[in-house]
This record gives structure tokens, C-alpha cells and sequence, in this order.
């Protein structure tokens, strides 16, 4: 479960004092699956590090409840380019068994149909792969909330299409909470059972959508549904109405 | 390209005769590349120097006779391994020193300004000009050569360790938060070992240099020493025969060394690699 509870954030530094967030209060229920969408430079990563704990709020608190794992924007850097797959799975399991840690590994690669590449170092697989091996690590660490901060912004659209069937299977096979943040919007109606839309910055929760599509989802059906056409439209305005509030100043 | 066709792909590349045979050429090419000009020369000098009667430039052919006679005896355990042994131990130092140093300047940017301009004028010094002044205090066997290596050593090591580790990626150092994972352990030396090696590569010619100098200027073994009483006692052919072998030693510790840094840093080299295609 994760509760944010009238977070704020200011940048002051330089002399130049930016406020990134307003006042952010939503919670994300137990094995929910919420996705954060907003205009470009509404401050999401800076939700995500105050969430992560990598960043101190200015006011307001950001609570996780259990273990938790992120999945980072950019994984070919978040993955450490000295280790081989399976040492980059391992790496956060260190208090385990050797024989704990290698079924963890592998249980967690198979999960992500990276096996094969156990032996391979990040740097000699495609991006989306590594995008994989980085799901494989958060995967293996066994968190009860798992926040992912626009993980397939930078991967191509076919890559990105089973990106996001993936993380539709981990989040039912694992039970975890998970907090998506993206810019996509139909990745963000395609993916949660919520979104949360965020303002412009300094921003604010400008709408919270239930996404009640039926759990079963796939990239063709789904996204023809009525009802999904509908959703994107919601989303859509309130991000347009977030950008001209801004332009006016409000 | 799937990852599996990718794996066999590679594996059979390597593996058939084909690939064997042209792997071997590749390989004879490189080392005729790197040993044509050295043979070459050699060749040039014996004959050159042939039937040479300059008491100074005796003949190669007597230079090798002197170099088997000198240095195939008592002089390599007398001599060359306590000169070996001294740089192995002061080089050893600099770089756990350098190392240990330059990750804990390099971790805080306060340390880093405040402890700045003392390293530079420190290592602005000369190390050579530190042999006497040690003396004074350190007297004139190994524990003040090994302090002399030391003190010219540790300076790239150290610097090129604190950019190394100031560059280090932030999504890195962020993921360790997140995971529990211990930076000093498992990031900051690694991220750094690049610059590190570039530092320790000048460290050891630096440390080559320093062995001799230490031993020329007061000892009463070692490399430097015999040199100079092979000098002093007109014994030319032995002195150019020390010239010969200093020169030998540095060419393999370079090689010991380019072979420590393919390994250690086999990922990065690899990872250089894949950022250019």
C-alpha cells in the first residue's frame, strides 16, 4: 500500500527556488495497480524520488507500506555494466543463500523470457531487453510495492506494446501494488486500474479515473473498446484543461 | 533478434575450423606487427655495432655475452629481486592508498575543495628530489626507497580515482539506495576501476623511474646501484647490458599490466564497444 499525504516540493537552490509539486495526496490500495499521467515537466520523476525515499519532501509525507523496488526510466544505466545478467538480478539478494539467491534469479529471468541471456552482460542486449533484465531484478527482490517511472518511454512501440503486456502478467502473478508514472496516455488508461492525472507543475492531483475495463486486456481488443476510447478522451482533456490552466497562469 | 539465436550465433562463430584458422592468422599478424620493428632493430645494431673496438660502444654481441654473465647469477637474487621486490612493495602501497584515498575525497564534494589544492602542489613535487630529504629521516635502505615509490606513485592513482569516482552514474547510485545494495562495495570502485587503471598505468612507469633513482643516488644493491658501479669501474658492456635489462623489466611489467586491465576491465572496453555501433 502506498499513501501520499499533501506531498510538496520546492527546488531552492541558486537563488532560484522551483516548485515542482503543489500538493499531491493520493493512496494507492493494496495490490492496486494506479498509473500517474500528466503534461511533460509536471514533475513526476520528482514524485517518484520522494516515494523512493531519494528525495526529502518539502512538506506532506510519502508512506510504503512493505519492501519496495523501482524500475527506473533509464535502465542502461540503472543496471550495472560490470556484472552479467544474473549478477545484476542477484545483487539486491546478497543475505541470501547462494542456492536461494540462483533460484530466486532464475525463477525471476524465466519470468521475464530472459533465461537464455543469464550469462550475457547488459550492454550486449537490445534496450528493451535490458528494460527486462532491470523488471527481473525488482522481480527477484520479492517488494510489495513496485513504482516504475516511465520504464518504456525510450523503447520502441512493438518492444513497448510487449513491455506492457509483461508488467500486466508480473502484477497478477506477484499480487504487488504498483505505481506507474508515465507520459503516455494510452499507455496509462491500457495499464491500471486508475489514473491519477497530474497538473502542471507546480502540480496537483487534477483527477483521480477509475478504469473499471475488464481485467483480461490486450493490445487489440482493449484498445478498440468504446469504453477504452472513452477513458483516453477523459484523460486527454483533463491534461489539455492542465496546460491551458497553466498557460493562463492559474 | 532473439536472445537465443544471438547466443548460438556467437557460439558457433567461434567455434568452427574456419573461424579457428582465421582467428590464428589474426593473431600471428599481431605479433609479427609488434615484433617486426624491435627485431629489425636489434638486427640493425649487431651488425652495426659488429667487430665494434670503441671502448664505449662495444658490440651487441659482447653486450649479450657481458648481460648472460652479469645478470644470470648471484645478481638476480642480490640485485635485480630486491629491486623488483621494493617496487612490487611501494607500488602495492600507492595503490591501496590511492585508491582507499581518492574514494574518500572523491565521495564528498566538501572534501574534495577543501583537500584540492594541497594535492596538487603535492604532487607538483618531483618525487626524485624527495630521495635526500627522506634519507634524512628514513636512512638509506628499502623502507626509504619504498617511501620514495610511494610518494611519486599514489598521485595519479589518487586524483584519477577522486574524477573516477565523482563521475560516477547517479541512476547507479540511486538503485543501490533503493535495493540495499552497499555503493562502497559494489559501485564506487567498480564505476571508478577505469580511471583508476589510467592512473596506476603512469603510476608504474613513474615507479620504474623511482626504483632506479633511489638505488642511484644511495644503496648498496639493486638495479640503479650496479648500474651506476658498472659506470663508475669503466665495466661498459655490463653497464649497457643494466641499460638492456631496465628496459626488458618495464616492457613486461607493461604487458603484466595490459593483461590485469583486460581483465579487470573487460566490461568496460565491451561496453565502449556496443555505445559505438
Amino acid at each position: 500500500m502506498l499513501i501520499v499525504d499533501r506531498l510538496s516540493k520546492v527546488y531552492d537552490a541558486h537563488g532560484r527556488r522551483v516548485e515542482a509539486l503543489a500538493d499531491i495526496t493520493f493512496s494507492v490500495g493494496e495490490g492496486e495497480f494506479a498509473c500517474v499521467v500528466g503534461p511533460s515537466g509536471c514533475g513526476k520523476t520528482t514524485l517518484l524520488r520522494c516515494l523512493a525515499g531519494l528525495l526529502t519532501p518539502t512538506s506532506g509525507t510519502a508512506t510504503v507500506h512493505g519492501k519496495l523496488a523501482v524500475v527506473f526510466q533509464e535502465y542502461g544505466r540503472s543496471l550495472f555494466p560490470w556484472l552479467r545478467v544474473r549478477d545484476n538480478v542477484g545483487l539486491p539478494l546478497k543475505d541470501l543463500s547462494k542456492k536461494e539467491r540462483q533460484a530466486k534469479v532464475d525463477t525471476a529471468l524465466a519470468a521475464v523470457g530472459l533465461t537464455d541471456a543469464a550469462g550475457a552482460y547488459p550492454w550486449q542486449l537490445s534496450g528493451g531487453m535490458q528494460q527486462r533484465v532491470a523488471i527481473a531484478r525488482a522481480i527477484a527482490y520479492g517488494p510489495r510495492v513496485l513504482l516504475m517511472d516511465e520504464p518504456f518511454a525510450a523503447v520502441d512501440a512493438q518492444t513497448r506494446a510487449d513491455l506492457e503486456d509483461l508488467i500486466r502478467d508480473v502484477w497478477h502473478r506477484l499480487g504487488v501494488t504498483l505505481l506507474f508514472i508515465t507520459h503516455d496516455i494510452d499507455e496509462s488508461v491500457y495499464l491500471g486500474q486508475r489514473v491519477i492525472v497530474l497538473s502542471s507543475a507546480p502540480s496537483r492531483v487534477a483527477e483521480n479515473i477509475a478504469i473499471d475495463l475488464p481485467d483480461e486486456r490486450d493490445q487489440l481488443t482493449t484498445r478498440g473498446d468504446a469504453r477504452f476510447v472513452e477513458f483516453r478522451g477523459r484523460v486527454y482533456a483533463h491534461i489539455q484543461k492542465a496546460k491551458r490552466d497553466h498557460a493562463r497562469g492559474t | 533478434m532473439s536472445i537465443t539465436s544471438r547466443a548460438s550465433e556467437l557460439g558457433s562463430s567461434l567455434r568452427t575450423p574456419y573461424a579457428l584458422r582465421r582467428r590464428a592468422y589474426a593473431a600471428a599478424k599481431r605479433v609479427g606487427i609488434w615484433l617486426g620493428l624491435p627485431v629489425a632493430l636489434v638486427t640493425a645494431w649487431w651488425f652495426a655495432s659488429a667487430g665494434s673496438t670503441d671502448f664505449y660502444w662495444p658490440s651487441l654481441r659482447r653486450i649479450m655475452q657481458a648481460f648472460a654473465e652479469t645478470w644470470f647469477g648471484p645478481r638476480l637474487v642480490e640485485d635485480v629481486l630486491p629491486s623488483l621486490a621494493r617496487l612490487a612493495v611501494g607500488y602495492a602501497i600507492a595503490l591501496l592508498l590511492g585508491i582507499a584515498l581518492g574514494v574518500a575525497i572523491g565521495s564528498s564534494v566538501r572534501t574534495r575543495a577543501v583537500t584540492e589544492p594541497a594535492l596538487e602542489f603535492l604532487r607538483a613535487i618531483p618525487p626524485p628530489i624527495l630521495v635526500p630529504v627522506i634519507m634524512l629521516f628514513a636512512g638509506i635502505d628499502d623502507g626509504m626507497k619504498v617511501i620514495v615509490i610511494v610518494f611519486g606513485c599514489i598521485w595519479p592513482i589518487l586524483l584519477n580515482a577522486v574524477e573516477g569516482v565523482r563521475a560516477t552514474d547517479e541512476v547507479l547510485t540511486d538503485t543501490c539506495r533503493v535495493y540495499g545494495v552497499n555503493p562502497l562495495r559494489h559501485l564506487i570502485v567498480r564505476a571508478a576501476s577505469p580511471q583508476i587503471m589510467t592512473g596506476a598505468r603512469q603510476a608504474l612507469s613513474i615507479g620504474i623511474i623511482l626504483m632506479v633513482i633511489s638505488e642511484m643516488v644511495a644503496a648498496s644493491s639493486g638495479l640503479g646501484f650496479t648500474v651506476v658501479q658498472f659506470q663508475r669501474g669503466f665495466q661498459i658492456p655490463e653497464m649497457w647490458s643494466g641499460v638492456l635489462l631496465l628496459g626488458l623489466i618495464g616492457v613486461t611489467l607493461a604487458a603484466i599490466f595490459r593483461f590485469a586491465e583486460h581483465k579487470i576491465l573487460g566490461w568496460y572496453h565491451g561496453s565502449r564497444d556496443a555505445d559505438r555501433r
